[in-house]
């Protein structure tokens, strides 16, 4: 009886170790690597650089100076021509808020949430009281738009396999389409299974 | 005269107004462009997001790892396709007479199914 007692209360615990899940929080700075894709490291290591090198390139001292006021920019396309699916806009929602949170450069709204904008603003012509309405054609023009692309190279054999992604950014004047600033971001890994 | 007067005035005054539109060194024929652009269907909404144009990369791994869930599958449609064909008379179990397991040369069901070119029909 003993022994069936024992028995049991060992496969019990057996069933419901093999049950548990557990989650715990990590520091997102520290994100380890899992299988080898793309993660939150890249994405930061990424915006570090952008911003690191779009802050300190010459192309904004040289607006500066020759416009006596600081540059704006609107966010374009960025094109994911790696073999992951990468959302471009982990990266780039902090390339944004350096612009902004430094003040060296104005940013300009686009896409969707620009046209949710002007959505508001026509709903305000008609419900808003005159005082208080917005009107049209009194946004900020951009001077540049800043478009990227993502690409990577894959080079596997049994259980060995490196990945190169390179991260492109290109800020382009709208005016005259001169490219004044292009960012690059390169990271290698190395998989072993 | 006064009439060849009155238009060369209107053409002129026309070309000047024309010429107060342009910025300095712009191109006069810009209008061509800029209404072909306004006449395209606006891509603005798509600005600010990724574009996802991705490829499949080789992997060794995953493709031994496909390799072996496509077999798998074969084999699990090749059960389920024999089992539904051996219901009539070529069942796995001894009928006495035409035991299916073992390749009797005229009646083995993996050819002579329903669907089989050599389906030998009573």
């Amino acid at each position: 009886m003993k022994q069936i007692f024992t028995l049991f209360t060992l496969s019990a615990f057996l069933v419901l170790a093999s049950c548990s899940h557990k989650v715990s929080r990590i520091d997102p700075a520290e994100t380890p690597d899992i299988n080898g894709s793309w993660n939150n490291t890249d994405s930061r290591l990424t915006a570090e650089a952008m911003i690191n090198q779009s802050m300190t390139d010459k192309w904004l001292s040289e607006y500066v100076q020759a416009k006596g006021k600081k540059p704006v920019v609107i966010v374009g396309m960025v094109t994911n021509k790696s073999h992951e699916h990468i959302e471009a806009e982990t990266f780039m929602a902090d390339l944004e808020k350096s612009f902004i949170t430094t003040s060296k450069v104005g940013l300009v709204q686009s896409g969707k949430k620009r046209e949710e904008m002007r959505s508001e603003k026509a709903d305000q012509q008609t419900n808003a009281t005159v005082s208080t309405m917005k009107k049209f054609g009194l946004e900020k023009g951009a001077d540049y738009i800043l478009q990227g692309s993502i690409n990577s190279i894959v080079d596997s054999y049994k259980r060995k396999k490196t990945v190169t992604y390179q991260i492109n950014l290109e800020l382009t004047d709208i005016q005259t389409n001169e490219v004044v600033w292009i960012g690059d971001k390169k990271i290698a890994k190395y998989v072993k299974n | 005269m006064k009439k060849v007067l009155l238009s060369l005035s209107i053409i002129v005054a026309g070309y000047a107004a024309n010429a107060q539109d342009l910025a300095p060194d712009q191109n006069p024929n810009y209008k061509v462009s800029m209404e072909k652009y306004q006449a395209l269907p606006a891509i603005q909404t798509s600005m600010n997001t990724t574009v996802q144009d991705t490829y499949k990369a080789y992997d060794w791994s995953t493709a031994k790892a496909e390799r072996k869930a496509e077999r798998r599958n074969f084999r699990r449609e090749r059960a389920l396709f024999n089992s539904y064909n051996n219901s009539w008379n070529n069942n796995n179990w001894n009928n006495g007479w035409n035991n299916n397991n073992y390749n009797n040369g005229w009646n083995n069901n993996r050819w002579n199914n329903n669907w089989s070119p050599f389906f030998f029909r009573w």
